[in-house]
């Protein structure tokens, strides 16, 4: 507890936050890139409404500004691992399309599988600051969706990519919050920190 | 026993005098003013094809009797056109508001029915007391993909119109513009202004919701705007300024990462500092008043004799101290 308070804690925490600040902008604006491309090369309709997909974590979230700090990095954690399970097994769907034109969407789509990986890492190491740690991972990720069409498939990637997108605007956010100086620690709630 | 009654511009409207019959004497007044008997069909008012100036109070009196037998009052105006709706969040992630106006006047009143649909649920947008137009909503959740669906309604006694804006919580992010913007000339630097502003009052949560900001100055004389964005502070310094030229200054802001750029900032204006003492002028503007002998000895000011900017060759730098010099012995024999 004493540790997480510490001066070095705190400059730690504030130095973990502003990088995973900026790793989330860069994020962000390469899963809107990856967006673009996706849709160009799976011939899909940019502005196609798709229904929640089921196992994407949802960035949508109620009295967002009322969250500990702790619930919030949880939170993230657990959504950035379900992006790394779900970012992998898109990529080896589409792996198996056979193309020259989609070796750049496997690139992308590799390049910010990357990001969400280090993202996860970042959340963890923060999570570990808390004197949290991080919750184990069960299993290897979501299960693959039986008997998806190959459109159905394509839909489904819009929709995790659609999230991921929101999430990484979420999570910028839920790291300023954290590197809040009023915000001494980030444990559970305790009452009357702020003046 | 009096009522309103609506019609349409360019109507045909008939009046009846109450429950007088159709051929009983009766003299209708407008505004008080007799009308004409050629409007006249019977007891009862014919006016075709009526306009704007026609609205008023309509009275009907018995004709012997001169008692007041019905009264009305006219209001002639339009069905509502589609209204123009706006909405947008100034003040993320509190809200957001949307505000409405009719393209054309109606001429009589209207009243607006605003419905906010978020997926499956409908939200109550808060009708704000000032400005009328207008109402607002607190996010009941942030992050969401779901669009929001926002209807306005305009009814009147003559018709109703509506139209729907459909938007998600980030497209409609757009901040006020900076305040208290303000441009000062660095001493010693000629090329120099300083800029600093702070963020607009009205968002809420600068801190883990920082704004960036877009700067564009640009000399008086110039058309051309010089373009700056600065992705944190609220200061910048311009170091390529022309001496001595006035400039005007605006910003604007945006969130980091979601939604558009503010309109832009009101404007400010700065002169680079220029080592030229300005105390010569305002010397020359008081003798002018006192003495107008030497308002012609006035040295103009250093742009115009030396309007070349800071970019100058020794030579013509030479030139323009000289004139200066001249004129100012000038001015010193007529004193």
């Amino acid at each position: 507890m004493a540790a997480a308070d510490s001066p070095s804690a705190t400059l730690r925490r504030r130095d973990l936050c502003s990088r995973g600040i900026r790793l989330a902008g860069k994020m962000r604006s390469d899963v809107i890139d990856l967006l673009d491309t996706y849709v160009e090369r799976q011939g899909l309709d940019a502005s196609a409404s798709v229904a929640a997909v089921e196992g994407v974590p949802v960035a949508a979230v109620e009295r967002w500004d009322e969250q500990t700090g702790t619930q919030r990095l949880l939170e993230n954690l657990a959504a950035y691992r379900a992006f790394r399970a779900l970012l992998a097994q898109m990529l080896e769907e589409q792996r198996e399309q056979v193309g020259e034109a989609d070796a750049a969407l496997g690139r992308a789509l590799a390049a910010v599988l990357l990001q969400v990986s280090a993202f996860a890492y970042h959340l963890e190491e923060l999570l570990q600051l808390e004197n949290h740690g991080a919750p184990s991972e069960e299993g290897a990720g979501p299960p693959p969706p039986p008997h998806l069409s190959l459109f159905e498939r394509k839909l489904r990637g819009l929709g995790v990519l659609r999230e991921l997108a929101q999430w990484a605007v979420r999570s910028a956010r839920d790291l300023r919050q954290l590197a809040k100086p009023s915000l001494g620690s980030s444990l559970a709630p305790s009452p009357a920190e702020s003046p | 026993d009096s009522h309103i009654q609506y019609e349409r511009v360019g109507a045909d409207v008939t009046m009846k005098c109450g429950s007088m019959d159709w051929d009983a004497a009766v003299t209708w007044t407008a505004n008080g003013t007799d009308i004409d008997e050629s409007h006249l069909n019977g007891s009862y008012l014919i006016l075709k094809n009526v306009d704007l100036t026609q609205s008023g109070q309509y009275s009907c009196y018995e004709g012997s009797s001169w008692h007041l037998k019905y009264q009305t009052y006219l209001r002639v105006g339009t069905p509502p056109k589609e209204p123009v709706l706006m909405c947008r969040s100034n003040n993320y992630p509190k809200g957001f508001y949307c505000s409405w106006h009719l393209p054309t006047p109606t001429y009589i009143p209207n009243s607006f029915n605003i419905s906010v649909i978020h997926g499956t649920k409908e939200m109550v947008c808060v009708k704000d007391v000032f400005p009328k137009n207008r109402c607002h909503i607190r996010y009941l959740q942030l992050f969401l993909k779901v669009k929001y669906k926002v209807t306005l309604t305009v009814t009147n006694a003559l018709g109703k119109n509506s139209t729907t804006l459909t938007f998600d919580e980030f497209a409609i992010v757009k901040p006020d513009p900076p305040e208290s913007v303000v441009a000062k000339p660095v001493p010693n630097n000629p090329r120099r202004l300083e800029v600093s502003w702070q963020n607009p009052s009205s968002w809420p949560d600068p801190e883990s919701f920082p704004l960036k900001f877009f700067l564009r100055y640009r000399p008086l004389i110039l058309d051309q705007w010089q373009h700056v964005e600065l992705s944190d502070g609220t200061s910048h310094t311009i170091t390529d300024a022309y001496a001595g030229k006035e400039y005007i200054i605006q910003v604007a802001a945006k969130d980091n990462d979601i939604g558009t750029w503010s309109d832009w900032s009101v404007a400010v204006h700065a002169t680079p500092w220029t080592e030229e003492p300005k105390h010569l002028t305002t010397e020359a503007q008081v003798t002018e008043t006192t003495s107008a002998s030497t308002s012609s000895f006035m040295p103009p000011p250093t742009t115009k004799i030396c309007d070349k900017g800071a970019v100058v060759g020794s030579g013509a730098v030479a030139v323009c101290w000289t004139a200066g010099l001249v004129l100012a012995a000038y001015g010193v024999l007529f004193i």
